[in-house]
Protein backbone atom coordinates (compact mmCIF):
# COMPACT_ATOMS: atom_id res chain seq x y z
CA UNK A 1 0.00 0.00 0.00
CA UNK A 2 1.64 3.72 -0.65
CA UNK A 3 0.21 6.62 1.16
CA UNK A 4 -0.41 8.44 -2.25
CA UNK A 5 -3.79 7.53 -1.93
CA UNK A 6 -4.10 9.08 1.91
CA UNK A 7 -1.93 12.26 1.10
CA UNK A 8 -4.72 12.84 -1.82
CA UNK A 9 -7.96 11.79 0.20
CA UNK A 10 -6.17 14.49 3.17
CA UNK A 11 -5.44 17.03 0.26
CA UNK A 12 -9.31 16.47 -0.33
CA UNK A 13 -10.50 16.55 2.76
CA UNK A 14 -8.08 20.05 3.57
CA UNK A 15 -10.08 21.68 0.53
CA UNK A 16 -13.36 20.63 1.67
CA UNK A 17 -12.84 22.39 4.64
CA UNK A 18 -11.57 25.33 3.73
CA UNK A 19 -15.01 25.57 1.07
CA UNK A 20 -16.72 24.64 4.35
CA UNK A 21 -15.68 27.61 6.05
CA UNK A 22 -16.38 29.82 3.13
CA UNK A 23 -19.69 28.78 2.71
CA UNK A 24 -20.41 29.79 6.23
CA UNK A 25 -19.23 33.45 5.29
CA UNK A 26 -22.46 33.88 3.25
CA UNK A 27 -22.00 37.92 1.66
CA UNK A 28 -25.39 38.17 2.55
CA UNK A 29 -25.25 37.49 5.81
CA UNK A 30 -21.67 38.78 5.60
CA UNK A 31 -22.80 42.70 4.74
CA UNK A 32 -25.47 42.92 7.32
CA UNK A 33 -23.90 41.20 10.27
CA UNK A 34 -21.91 42.93 12.46
CA UNK A 35 -17.93 41.89 12.91
CA UNK A 36 -18.68 39.98 16.52
CA UNK A 37 -21.77 39.04 15.35
CA UNK A 38 -20.48 37.23 12.23
CA UNK A 39 -17.38 36.16 14.39
CA UNK A 40 -19.78 34.59 17.05
CA UNK A 41 -22.14 32.40 14.22
CA UNK A 42 -18.88 31.40 11.87
CA UNK A 43 -18.07 29.99 15.45
CA UNK A 44 -21.36 28.20 15.76
CA UNK A 45 -21.36 27.21 12.57
CA UNK A 46 -17.63 25.52 11.96
CA UNK A 47 -18.18 24.04 15.46
CA UNK A 48 -22.10 22.42 14.15
CA UNK A 49 -20.23 21.47 11.17
CA UNK A 50 -17.49 19.57 12.63
CA UNK A 51 -19.93 17.33 15.19
CA UNK A 52 -21.76 16.30 11.71
CA UNK A 53 -24.81 18.78 12.63
CA UNK A 54 -26.45 19.97 9.25
CA UNK A 55 -25.48 23.67 9.14
CA UNK A 56 -28.68 24.84 7.14
CA UNK A 57 -30.62 24.91 9.56
CA UNK A 58 -28.58 27.58 11.46
CA UNK A 59 -27.98 29.21 7.99
CA UNK A 60 -31.83 29.75 7.96
CA UNK A 61 -32.31 31.14 11.53
CA UNK A 62 -29.80 33.83 10.77
CA UNK A 63 -31.91 34.84 7.35
CA UNK A 64 -35.20 34.76 9.76
CA UNK A 65 -33.27 37.00 12.20
CA UNK A 66 -32.30 39.35 9.71
CA UNK A 67 -35.44 39.32 8.59
CA UNK A 68 -37.46 40.20 11.38
CA UNK A 69 -35.00 43.03 12.44
CA UNK A 70 -33.70 41.22 15.37
CA UNK A 71 -30.07 42.38 16.44
CA UNK A 72 -26.71 40.33 16.82
CA UNK A 73 -27.17 39.47 20.08
CA UNK A 74 -30.62 38.18 19.97
CA UNK A 75 -29.71 35.98 16.82
CA UNK A 76 -26.76 34.75 18.31
CA UNK A 77 -28.68 33.16 21.38
CA UNK A 78 -31.27 31.77 18.88
CA UNK A 79 -28.61 30.15 16.41
CA UNK A 80 -26.96 28.58 19.54
CA UNK A 81 -29.81 27.59 21.10
CA UNK A 82 -30.69 25.44 17.83
CA UNK A 83 -27.30 23.98 17.59
CA UNK A 84 -28.04 22.56 20.94
CA UNK A 85 -31.36 21.38 20.05
CA UNK A 86 -29.97 19.78 16.55
CA UNK A 87 -27.06 18.04 18.35
CA UNK A 88 -29.36 16.72 21.18
CA UNK A 89 -31.99 15.53 17.86
CA UNK A 90 -29.08 13.97 15.85
CA UNK A 91 -27.98 12.06 18.90
CA UNK A 92 -31.15 10.87 19.58
CA UNK A 93 -32.51 10.01 16.15
CA UNK A 94 -29.65 8.58 15.17
CA UNK A 95 -27.29 8.23 12.17
CA UNK A 96 -30.06 6.75 9.35
CA UNK A 97 -32.35 10.15 10.26
CA UNK A 98 -32.57 12.62 7.40
CA UNK A 99 -31.41 16.23 7.82
CA UNK A 100 -35.20 16.97 7.51
CA UNK A 101 -35.95 14.86 10.58
CA UNK A 102 -33.32 16.27 12.38
CA UNK A 103 -34.83 19.94 11.68
CA UNK A 104 -38.62 18.75 12.64
CA UNK A 105 -37.60 17.12 15.64
CA UNK A 106 -35.69 20.14 17.10
CA UNK A 107 -38.57 22.34 16.37
CA UNK A 108 -40.55 19.48 18.63
CA UNK A 109 -37.57 19.73 21.30
CA UNK A 110 -37.71 23.29 21.12
CA UNK A 111 -41.87 23.15 21.69
CA UNK A 112 -40.57 21.28 24.69
CA UNK A 113 -41.05 17.25 23.57
CA UNK A 114 -37.70 15.26 25.39
CA UNK A 115 -35.08 13.98 22.67
CA UNK A 116 -35.49 10.58 24.31
CA UNK A 117 -39.27 10.68 23.61
CA UNK A 118 -38.31 11.51 19.72
CA UNK A 119 -35.97 9.13 19.38
CA UNK A 120 -38.29 6.20 20.64
CA UNK A 121 -40.61 7.52 17.92
CA UNK A 122 -37.72 7.41 15.45
CA UNK A 123 -36.80 3.48 16.87
CA UNK A 124 -40.29 2.23 16.98
CA UNK A 125 -41.20 3.71 13.14
CA UNK A 126 -38.70 1.81 11.45
CA UNK A 127 -36.10 3.52 9.00
CA UNK A 128 -38.02 3.88 5.89
CA UNK A 129 -40.90 5.76 7.35
CA UNK A 130 -39.56 9.77 7.24
CA UNK A 131 -41.34 11.15 10.92
CA UNK A 132 -40.46 14.50 9.49
CA UNK A 133 -44.04 15.61 9.16
CA UNK A 134 -44.62 13.62 12.33
CA UNK A 135 -42.54 15.72 14.42
CA UNK A 136 -43.76 19.09 12.69
CA UNK A 137 -47.44 17.96 13.94
CA UNK A 138 -46.26 16.92 18.02
CA UNK A 139 -44.62 20.59 18.08
CA UNK A 140 -47.86 21.83 16.65
CA UNK A 141 -50.22 20.29 19.04
CA UNK A 142 -47.29 20.85 21.90
CA UNK A 143 -47.60 24.50 21.15
CA UNK A 144 -50.95 24.39 21.33
CA UNK A 145 -51.14 23.57 24.60
CA UNK A 146 -51.81 19.31 23.83
CA UNK A 147 -49.40 18.66 27.10
CA UNK A 148 -45.79 16.40 26.19
CA UNK A 149 -46.82 13.08 26.87
CA UNK A 150 -50.44 13.16 25.43
CA UNK A 151 -49.21 14.64 22.34
CA UNK A 152 -46.82 12.07 21.82
CA UNK A 153 -48.55 9.11 22.92
CA UNK A 154 -51.39 10.54 20.10
CA UNK A 155 -48.71 10.71 17.68
CA UNK A 156 -47.14 7.21 18.14
CA UNK A 157 -50.05 5.76 17.65
CA UNK A 158 -50.95 7.31 14.60
CA UNK A 159 -47.62 6.57 13.36
CA UNK A 160 -47.42 2.60 14.83
CA UNK A 161 -51.04 2.15 12.98
CA UNK A 162 -49.64 3.28 9.82
CA UNK A 163 -50.92 6.70 9.32
CA UNK A 164 -49.77 8.25 6.41
CA UNK A 165 -48.78 11.91 6.01
CA UNK A 166 -51.92 13.05 5.15
CA UNK A 167 -53.51 11.35 8.16
CA UNK A 168 -51.84 13.22 10.12
CA UNK A 169 -52.48 16.33 8.47
CA UNK A 170 -55.91 15.65 8.58
CA UNK A 171 -55.08 15.28 12.52
CA UNK A 172 -53.33 18.24 13.47
CA UNK A 173 -55.84 20.30 11.51
CA UNK A 174 -59.12 19.06 13.39
CA UNK A 175 -57.41 19.23 16.89
CA UNK A 176 -56.35 23.42 15.80
CA UNK A 177 -60.39 23.61 15.33
CA UNK A 178 -61.07 21.95 18.43
CA UNK A 179 -58.89 23.61 20.19
CA UNK A 180 -60.32 27.12 18.58
CA UNK A 181 -63.47 26.03 19.59
CA UNK A 182 -62.76 25.70 22.73
CA UNK A 183 -62.32 22.26 23.53
CA UNK A 184 -59.52 20.73 25.99
CA UNK A 185 -55.98 20.38 24.14
CA UNK A 186 -55.74 17.13 26.10
CA UNK A 187 -59.42 15.75 24.71
CA UNK A 188 -58.76 16.82 21.56
CA UNK A 189 -55.66 15.21 20.72
CA UNK A 190 -56.77 12.14 22.82
CA UNK A 191 -60.40 11.89 21.11
CA UNK A 192 -58.84 12.99 17.27
CA UNK A 193 -56.29 10.01 17.17
CA UNK A 194 -58.35 7.57 18.20
CA UNK A 195 -60.31 8.60 14.68
CA UNK A 196 -57.37 9.18 12.38
CA UNK A 197 -56.04 5.72 13.48
CA UNK A 198 -56.75 3.91 10.08
CA UNK A 199 -58.60 0.48 10.75
CA UNK A 200 -55.98 -2.17 11.16
CA UNK A 201 -56.81 -4.79 8.59
CA UNK A 202 -59.47 -7.31 9.38
CA UNK A 203 -58.01 -10.87 10.41
CA UNK A 204 -59.51 -13.75 9.13
CA UNK A 205 -61.71 -15.68 11.69
CA UNK A 206 -60.00 -19.23 12.95
CA UNK A 207 -62.40 -22.01 12.35
CA UNK A 208 -61.93 -23.91 14.86
CA UNK A 209 -61.47 -27.22 14.22
CA UNK A 210 -64.93 -29.26 16.11
CA UNK A 211 -66.89 -26.85 14.02
CA UNK A 212 -65.28 -28.22 10.63
CA UNK A 213 -65.42 -31.43 12.43
CA UNK B 1 8.61 -22.39 -49.27
CA UNK B 2 11.41 -22.09 -52.23
CA UNK B 3 15.19 -22.26 -51.40
CA UNK B 4 15.88 -18.29 -51.65
CA UNK B 5 13.09 -17.74 -48.53
CA UNK B 6 14.66 -20.51 -46.57
CA UNK B 7 17.62 -19.04 -47.06
CA UNK B 8 16.78 -15.56 -45.78
CA UNK B 9 15.07 -17.17 -42.76
CA UNK B 10 18.62 -19.06 -41.65
CA UNK B 11 20.34 -16.24 -41.75
CA UNK B 12 17.93 -14.09 -39.53
CA UNK B 13 18.24 -17.28 -37.06
CA UNK B 14 21.77 -16.82 -36.76
CA UNK B 15 21.59 -13.36 -36.60
CA UNK B 16 19.45 -13.12 -33.81
CA UNK B 17 20.85 -16.12 -32.73
CA UNK B 18 24.72 -14.23 -32.07
CA UNK B 19 24.95 -12.96 -28.10
CA UNK B 20 25.29 -9.12 -28.63
CA UNK B 21 28.15 -7.87 -26.80
CA UNK B 22 26.72 -4.66 -24.84
CA UNK B 23 29.04 -1.57 -23.94
CA UNK B 24 30.34 -1.83 -19.85
CA UNK B 25 28.92 1.72 -19.52
CA UNK B 26 25.86 1.39 -21.20
CA UNK B 27 23.62 0.52 -17.81
CA UNK B 28 25.19 3.51 -17.02
CA UNK B 29 24.20 5.71 -19.50
CA UNK B 30 20.68 4.47 -19.55
CA UNK B 31 20.19 5.24 -15.77
CA UNK B 32 21.49 8.98 -16.30
CA UNK B 33 19.31 9.53 -19.21
CA UNK B 34 16.35 7.99 -17.10
CA UNK B 35 16.72 9.85 -13.98
CA UNK B 36 17.29 13.02 -16.32
CA UNK B 37 14.14 12.57 -18.23
CA UNK B 38 12.26 11.55 -14.56
CA UNK B 39 13.26 14.87 -12.66
CA UNK B 40 12.17 16.80 -15.76
CA UNK B 41 8.66 15.92 -15.19
CA UNK B 42 8.77 15.48 -11.70
CA UNK B 43 6.04 17.53 -9.95
CA UNK B 44 7.22 19.94 -7.14
CA UNK B 45 5.50 21.23 -4.22
CA UNK B 46 2.18 20.07 -2.90
CA UNK B 47 2.04 18.50 -5.88
CA UNK B 48 4.80 16.61 -5.11
CA UNK B 49 4.63 15.79 -1.76
CA UNK B 50 0.43 14.56 -2.62
CA UNK B 51 1.91 11.85 -5.07
CA UNK B 52 5.16 10.79 -3.22
CA UNK B 53 4.77 7.29 -3.16
CA UNK B 54 6.26 5.70 0.67
CA UNK B 55 5.80 2.18 1.54
CA UNK B 56 3.46 1.38 5.18
CA UNK B 57 3.43 -1.47 6.40
CA UNK B 58 -0.18 -3.18 6.36
CA UNK B 59 -1.73 -4.78 9.90
CA UNK B 60 -4.84 -7.02 9.56
CA UNK B 61 -6.42 -4.89 11.93
CA UNK B 62 -6.12 -1.56 10.05
CA UNK B 63 -7.14 -3.45 7.28
CA UNK B 64 -10.66 -5.03 9.01
CA UNK B 65 -11.15 -1.25 10.75
CA UNK B 66 -11.09 -0.18 7.01
CA UNK B 67 -13.16 -2.71 5.61
CA UNK B 68 -15.95 -2.39 8.62
CA UNK B 69 -16.05 1.10 7.72
CA UNK B 70 -17.00 1.10 4.01
CA UNK B 71 -19.37 -1.63 5.02
CA UNK B 72 -20.85 0.87 7.41
CA UNK B 73 -21.42 4.23 4.89
CA UNK B 74 -22.63 1.80 2.51
CA UNK B 75 -24.96 0.25 4.70
CA UNK B 76 -26.70 3.54 6.30
CA UNK B 77 -26.47 4.83 2.58
CA UNK B 78 -28.63 2.28 1.29
CA UNK B 79 -30.96 2.13 4.75
CA UNK B 80 -31.54 6.41 3.70
CA UNK B 81 -33.33 5.71 0.23
CA UNK B 82 -35.97 8.44 0.59
CA UNK B 83 -32.78 11.29 1.63
CA UNK B 84 -31.58 9.80 -1.81
CA UNK B 85 -34.84 9.81 -3.71
CA UNK B 86 -35.87 13.56 -2.34
CA UNK B 87 -32.17 14.59 -3.66
CA UNK B 88 -32.99 14.55 -6.71
CA UNK B 89 -36.52 16.07 -6.90
CA UNK B 90 -37.06 19.62 -8.24
CA UNK B 91 -39.17 22.25 -6.53
CA UNK B 92 -42.99 21.41 -6.42
CA UNK B 93 -45.64 23.78 -7.06
CA UNK B 94 -47.06 25.14 -3.26
CA UNK B 95 -49.78 27.71 -3.13
CA UNK B 96 -50.03 29.75 -0.29
CA UNK B 97 -53.13 31.57 0.55
CA UNK B 98 -53.82 33.89 3.38
CA UNK B 99 -56.93 35.93 3.79
CA UNK B 100 -56.51 40.07 4.36
CA UNK B 101 -59.17 42.30 3.22
CA UNK B 102 -57.31 45.17 4.74
CA UNK B 103 -54.08 44.58 3.73
CA UNK B 104 -52.61 46.63 0.91
CA UNK B 105 -49.56 44.50 0.17
CA UNK B 106 -48.39 40.69 1.53
CA UNK B 107 -45.35 38.43 0.71
CA UNK B 108 -44.14 35.18 1.22
CA UNK B 109 -40.74 34.41 3.00
CA UNK B 110 -39.08 31.81 4.70
CA UNK B 111 -36.53 29.01 4.36
CA UNK B 112 -37.22 28.41 0.61
CA UNK B 113 -36.50 31.62 -0.31
CA UNK B 114 -34.06 32.49 2.99
CA UNK B 115 -36.31 35.27 4.32
CA UNK B 116 -35.20 37.28 1.39
CA UNK B 117 -37.46 40.51 1.85
CA UNK B 118 -36.53 42.28 -1.14
CA UNK B 119 -34.77 40.10 -3.68
CA UNK B 120 -37.21 37.20 -3.55
CA UNK B 121 -40.27 37.98 -1.35
CA UNK B 122 -42.75 35.98 -3.23
CA UNK B 123 -45.93 38.71 -3.75
CA UNK B 124 -49.41 37.52 -3.43
CA UNK B 125 -52.37 38.56 -5.79
CA UNK B 126 -55.28 39.69 -4.39
CA UNK B 127 -58.53 38.61 -5.12
CA UNK B 128 -61.29 40.91 -3.12
CA UNK B 129 -59.16 39.77 0.07
CA UNK B 130 -57.85 36.60 -0.33
CA UNK B 131 -53.97 36.57 -1.19
CA UNK B 132 -52.81 34.25 -2.85
CA UNK B 133 -49.36 33.38 -4.35
CA UNK B 134 -48.01 29.82 -5.92
CA UNK B 135 -44.41 29.32 -5.96
CA UNK B 136 -41.98 26.29 -6.63
CA UNK B 137 -40.33 24.51 -3.50
CA UNK B 138 -38.07 22.35 -2.82
CA UNK B 139 -38.98 18.95 -0.53
CA UNK B 140 -38.14 19.65 3.09
CA UNK B 141 -39.51 21.13 5.81
CA UNK B 142 -39.75 24.55 6.06
CA UNK B 143 -40.58 27.96 8.36
CA UNK B 144 -41.96 30.23 6.50
CA UNK B 145 -44.63 33.56 7.42
CA UNK B 146 -46.33 36.32 5.67
CA UNK B 147 -45.39 39.87 5.92
CA UNK B 148 -48.50 41.99 5.17
CA UNK B 149 -48.06 45.75 4.38
CA UNK B 150 -43.99 45.14 4.83
CA UNK B 151 -43.99 45.16 8.53
CA UNK B 152 -46.31 42.66 10.00
CA UNK B 153 -45.88 39.35 10.21
CA UNK B 154 -48.60 36.74 9.99
CA UNK B 155 -47.98 33.06 10.45
CA UNK B 156 -50.57 30.94 8.33
CA UNK B 157 -53.78 30.06 10.00
CA UNK B 158 -53.68 26.88 8.36
CA UNK B 159 -50.67 25.40 8.80
CA UNK B 160 -48.80 24.10 11.66
CA UNK B 161 -47.06 26.40 14.20
CA UNK B 162 -43.55 26.89 13.90
CA UNK B 163 -41.84 26.39 17.30
CA UNK B 164 -38.95 28.51 16.66
CA UNK B 165 -40.42 31.90 17.32
CA UNK B 166 -36.94 33.49 18.73
CA UNK B 167 -37.68 36.94 17.33
CA UNK B 168 -40.83 37.48 18.90
CA UNK B 169 -43.00 36.99 15.51
CA UNK B 170 -44.98 34.06 14.41
CA UNK B 171 -44.08 31.59 11.94
CA UNK B 172 -45.38 28.59 10.28
CA UNK B 173 -44.51 25.00 8.97
CA UNK B 174 -44.30 23.59 6.02
CA UNK B 175 -43.21 20.19 4.69
CA UNK B 176 -43.44 19.28 1.37
CA UNK B 177 -42.58 15.95 0.48
CA UNK B 178 -41.01 14.68 -2.46
CA UNK B 179 -42.01 11.69 -3.09
CA UNK B 180 -45.25 9.59 -2.77
CA UNK B 181 -45.82 7.30 0.50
Amino acid sequence: MRTRTARSFLAVLLAGSAFGTAEAQDPRIGARLDAPTRKAISALVDSARAQGIPVEPLMEKVYQGLAMGADGPRIIVAVRSLTTELGSAHRALGAVATTDEIKAAASAMHAGVPAVELGKMKKQSGLRRSLTLPFTVLADIVSRGVPVQTAANAIRSLVGAGAKDKDISDFQRNVSVDIEKGAPPADAAETRAKGAAPAAPAKPERIEKSEQE
Amino acid sequence: MPDWGRTTLELIVQELQHPVRLDESFDRRVMVRVRRAYAERRPRGVAAWIGAAASVTRRPAWAAALAAGIVAVVTVGMLRPRQAVRAGVGPIPVQFVLVAPGARSVAVVGDFNNWGLNDTALVAENHNGVWSVSAPVRAGVHRYAFLVDGKQYVADPTAPRSSGDDFGMPSSALVVEGTTQ
